[in-house]
This record gives structure tokens, C-alpha cells and sequence, in this order.
């Protein structure tokens, strides 16, 4: 059956188990030899598994999302246009850096405000010849977990391929690559009411709703599509085969954590299901094309709520209404 | 500051992937991780979500007097397996100041069963103090996605508590416990604007640093990942 998702969302949860085929799209390095690591964690469990980390998910989603907010007219500051990866922080370069504030970076930066920044704080020199720099941050509203495979079911297969050294001199070298395959868990949070605002204060800055909803919808397709077309390292020539996604979508329409619980998990979806309340709207999917109309009904039809924090007293939450009053 | 009744809440977390919470003072560029968030970083994740919650004129006034000196417990997850990895990261640069992008080695956490969080908390507050408990939604990075499952009314059992040594009970079975540096606030009454520092500012650190034990006992060492598996501090 068809989930309907409310017009407004706080926050929502992608917890999925992805089956990809021979990905090598994180890695731990060589180490110094000519044998790419695969990466490793150790599980509870006391097994140890593959595992693909979480910056390099969220790098390319960051990466899809600053297309999608240009192609929707959103404002990129000049980092993020260069796909400077360091974002606002990059900017502290630019004579006119004094006058970054963390309202400037929220207005006129779509990737910043969603995928958050961080400008480090700087003391003055003793000489005068530097001024003292606030730090300035927000967190990201996008969070992914690693990803996990599950440890039963995975396989790796050492690749023998061949590059072309760094210099004419060192000919051509042999390398060992890994191709993995496996069934991976995954989890993702996304706090799309934060959107537009200094998460450290919870202060509303951009006020233009459209503006917050565009950049909303870009963040929604970038998740959509990073996982429908998984992206990562090595992807040139070891482009990974999705070969099956099943999870759960849950969305939290006013203030409140959408629960994420780990596909590792056999009876994930269940247990997901059964927190299902007007609070917690929970859609399951089996197959890829669910998996996309669920997202496409998200893209579509929502808007990201405004914290409580922020809404008028008619809209806010008792808790929060209470909190007004004691004040008052 | 009301504290005439108190009562204990007991707050589950389930961790569905890896988290990170860094051991105070071991490198940004080679972490050592702790097996659970140790007490100011549980206060200061208070703060956080409860200005989200209910915005902070609020939090400053009524609910930060009693995050900074009320009693918090922390009870591991049931099995901790730790494991370094090495990531790409920014770090900044020391002679300029500026971010560069290099390789870091960060260890990272995977934890069986739940890790509660107990707060001694105003019988009056027990609602905001509960909300604010479900909104916490990660420890240590962005990436150590958590979910709070439950809250009860519970009191803590000491002994599966993360402890001070300095409050460590003598009469304990000698076992490879795993201890680390924490940090705490200072005291029961560091000023707001110490743990909101503005530039310019001259105030005193809000936090100290103490050796802690947890009951959590080591068990297996595979290759650079080991696990440890919690073991009362009683048995």
C-alpha cells in the first residue's frame, strides 16, 4: 500500500540493506605496498567484516546535492561552486573574510548550510599583523552511518591489475585490488528542519520558505539517487552492480528522532514497522522502483517543518509552549 | 534551583552502525576511542538538543543549572569491538592556519545491546529532561548515529557504571578492565558563558580531565580490533 507522507517533515530515516556486487568503493589505503586494503571492522559479535565508511557517502552526496541546488537556482558561496571541500572554510583565504558570518554562509550557500562547515577560531598575532577569528560552524543535517556488510554474506576476490607508474621511468606496475560483494547495512539521517537555520542557536536566518524548500528537494534527490546509484572510490573501472535494496523510510513530521535500527538486524523492517504512531510514519519497500516512488512522493510533496524553537505559539509544540510560558 | 525530589532516568540508546567518541587529549590525526560517552559530553549533548527542543533562552535559565551538577551515570553497551580506521580528513594546518586534506587514523566503535545514560533529574523536569533524552540522536561524530528505544524510571546499578578511579571500589577482581581519560565539567557550577565561549572572552576551562574505568572486560584481540565484553564491577 501507498504511503502517505505529511506535508511537512522534522526529520526522517533511511535504514536499508543494500546488495551490491564487486564495489571497492572505500578503501584503507596501501599501506605501502602495491595492495589496495580493503576496509575492515570488527563487529560485537566478535566477527569482522567489510565495511564501507560514512564520509565517503556523505562526500558524494554532497557532491550530487551542489548540482541539484544549482540546477534549482539555489546559491552556492564561491567555495562550494569550485566543489571546495573544506566549503565555508575555504573562504578565510579571501580578503573580505572578515566579514563571513554565519548568517552570509546560511543565506547564500545551499551545500553550506545543509552539509555544514566548520571555520576554525584563530587568535590574533601578538604583532597586530593578523586579527582574532570567531569560530564558526554547523553541524551537518545529513548523517551517514558506515556501512556494514553483513557477515555472512560477503565475498571478496583479490584483482590483479596493472598502472602506469607515476614517472615514464617506472614503467608500467602491478597492483592487488579487491572487488567485494556483499549485502551491506546502511543507515541514514537526515534533519531537514534545520534547513535555514544556526543549528548552535536553533535561529531561524532564511526565512524564505520556497528558498528552504528547494533546498530540500535537492538534498531528497541527491539521497535518492546515491543510493539508487551507489558512488564511491574507484568507481572509474569497479562501477558497483546494485543488485537489491530493502529497508525502511521513517519519517518524523514535528519535533522528534526518526528511529534508525540497524539492518544487521534480520528482523529490521518488522521492528521498524511495529513503531509506526502519528508521530512516526513508517514506509517499507522491498524492491528498488518502491524504494524510488516512496522517495519521488518525499521530493514532491514535502516541505521541511520549522523547529519548535522557531514556530508561531499557535504552531509550536506543548512542550515547547510550556517552556514559553514558565519564561513569560 | 529546585532539588528537594529527585528521580532517576534511565535512557536506552541503540547504535545501529559505528560511532567514535575521542579520548580527550589523544590526537585529532590518531584518536583513540572510549566504548561510550563519557559525562560532559553527555551534559553538552544535553545542552545541544535541548536548545533544539526548546530554544535557548529556556535552557539557559531553567534546564542548564541543573545539567551542569545533576548526577550522571553511563552503563556500556553489553560488547564493545574496536577497530582503527584509517580516513581521509581536513586538519588544520598549524603555521597557517589553514585546512589541509590528509590521511587520519580514528578508531571506531561497534556495540551489541543497548547503552543507557542515567540522569538524577528534578521530579518537576522529568517531561523536558525525557524529551530531550529521545531527541539526543548521535554520540561522539555525526557518523555514530544513535536512537533512544526507551526511558524509564530507573535507578543505575553502580557497578555496570563507567566510574572515576578515583571513586574506584577497592575490593575488585583483578581483569583487564578498560580505562581512559574523560573529561567533566569543572564543577557543579560552571557559568553558562564558560561552556559557550565567546572570542575575547577570558574565561577559565569548564572541564576537567579524570581517569575513568569501565566495567567492560577484555575478551578477544583480532588483528588491531578488540572486543571487550562488560563485566560487573561486583563480580
Amino acid at each position: 500500500m501507498k504511503k502517505q507522507f505529511p506535508s511537512h517533515i522534522y526529520e526522517l530515516s533511511i535504514n536499508v540493506r543494500a546488495t551490491w556486487q564487486a564495489q571497492s568503493t572505500s578503501n584503507a589505503g596501501s599501506n605501502g605496498t602495491n595492495r589496495l586494503m580493503p576496509r575492515r571492522q570488527s563487529l560485537a559479535d566478535s566477527t569482522e567484516t567489510d565495511a564501507c565508511s560514512g564520509n565517503i557517502a556523505k562526500h558524494a552526496h554532497a557532491q550530487l546535492a551542489a548540482e541539484y541546488l544549482e540546477a534549482a537556482g539555489c546559491s552556492l558561496c564561491p567555495a562550494c561552486k569550485a566543489r571546495d571541500g573544506r566549503r565555508a572554510a575555504a573562504l578565510t583565504d579571501q580578503p573580505d573574510a572578515k566579514n563571513l558570518s554565519i548568517e552570509w554562509i546560511v543565506r547564500n550557500c545551499g551545500l553550506c548550510d545543509t552539509h555544514g562547515f566548520l571555520v576554525t577560531a584563530k587568535n590574533a598575532s601578538s604583532d597586530g599583523s593578523t586579527e582574532a577569528r570567531q569560530r564558526l560552524s554547523k553541524h551537518s543535517l545529513i548523517e551517514f552511518s558506515f556501512a556494514l556488510a553483513l557477515p555472512e554474506r560477503h565475498a571478496e576476490t583479490i584483482q590483479l591489475v596493472t598502472r602506469v607508474g607515476d614517472s615514464k621511468d617506472e614503467g608500467q606496475m602491478l597492483m592487488k585490488m579487491t572487488a567485494r560483494s556483499g549485502e551491506y547495512a546502511h543507515c541514514v539521517r537526515y534533519k531537514c528542519a534545520g534547513i535555514g537555520l544556526d543549528t548552535d542557536k536553533w535561529r531561524l536566518i532564511l526565512a524564505d520558505e520556497e528558498e528552504r524548500g528547494r533546498r530540500h528537494r535537492a538534498m531528497l534527490l541527491a539521497l535518492r539517487d546515491g543510493l539508487l546509484s551507489p558512488q564511491g572510490a574507484l568507481t572509474a573501472t569497479m562501477l558497483p552492480h546494485l543488485t537489491g535494496l530493502q529497508g525502511v523510510i521513517v519519517v518524523c513530521p514535528s519535533t522528534g528522532r526518526a528511529p534508525i535500527y540497524s539492518a544487521l538486524q534480520d528482523d529490521f523492517i518488522p521492528r521498524l514497522c511495529a513503531l509506526e504512531s502519528e508521530t512516526c510514519i513508517v514506509a517499507p519497500f522491498e524492491t528498488i522502483d518502491t524504494f524510488n516512488a516512496a522517495m519521488q512522493d518525499l521530493i514532491e510533496y514535502t516541505h521541511p517543518a520549522l523547529p519548535a524553537a522557531c514556530q508561531r505559539p499557535s504552531e509550536s509544540t506543548a512542550f515547547a509552549r510550556n517552556a514559553r510560558d514558565q519564561l513569560a | 534551583m529546585e532539588t528537594s525530589s529527585l528521580t532517576w532516568l534511565a535512557a536506552d540508546y541503540h547504535v545501529p552502525a559505528t560511532y567514535s567518541c575521542r579520548v580527550p587529549m589523544s590526537s585529532q590525526t590518531c584518536a583513540l576511542v572510549s566504548p561510550s560517552p563519557g559525562p560532559a559530553t553527555v551534559r553538552l549533548a544535553l545542552i545541544r538538543t535541548s536548545i533544539e527542543v526548546f530554544g535557548l533562552p529556556y535552557v539557559k535559565r531553567v534546564l542548564f543549572p541543573h545539567i551542569r551538577a545533576m548526577s550522571v551515570q553511563i552503563r556500556p553497551p553489553e560488547r564493545v569491538a574496536i577497530s582503527p580506521q584509517v580516513l581521509r580528513a581536513y586538519k588544520v594546518e598549524n603555521t597557517t592556519e589553514t585546512l589541509i586534506e590528509a590521511p587520519v587514523s580514528r578508531e571506531m566503535a561497534h556495540a551489541e545491546g543497548p547503552m543507557t545514560i542515567y540522569l538524577e533529574v528534578p521530579l518537576s523536569l522529568r517531561e523536558p529532561f525525557s524529551q530531550v533524552l529521545s531527541m539526543i540522536g548521535y554520540w561522539g561524530q555525526a557518523s555514530g548515529l544513535a536512537w533512544c528505544q526507551s526511558i524509564q524510571i530507573q535507578a543505575p546499578r553502580p557497578e555496570q557504571c563507567v566510574r572515576s578511579l578515583r571513586l574506584f571500589p577497592e575490593q575488585v577482581p583483578a581483569r583487564p578492565f578498560f580505562s581512559c581519560i574523560l573529561s567533566e565539567f569543572r564543577d557543579p557550577e560552571v557559568a553558562w558563558e564558560e561552556v559557550m565561549p565567546m572570542i575575547g572572552a577570558g574565561h577559565k576551562n569548564p572541564l576537567r580531565l579524570d581517569v575513568y574505568v569501565w566495567p567492560l572486560a577484555l575478551s578477544q584481540e583480532q588483528g588491531s580490533g578488540k572486543l571487550y565484553v562488560r563485566t560487573s564491577f561486583a563480580d
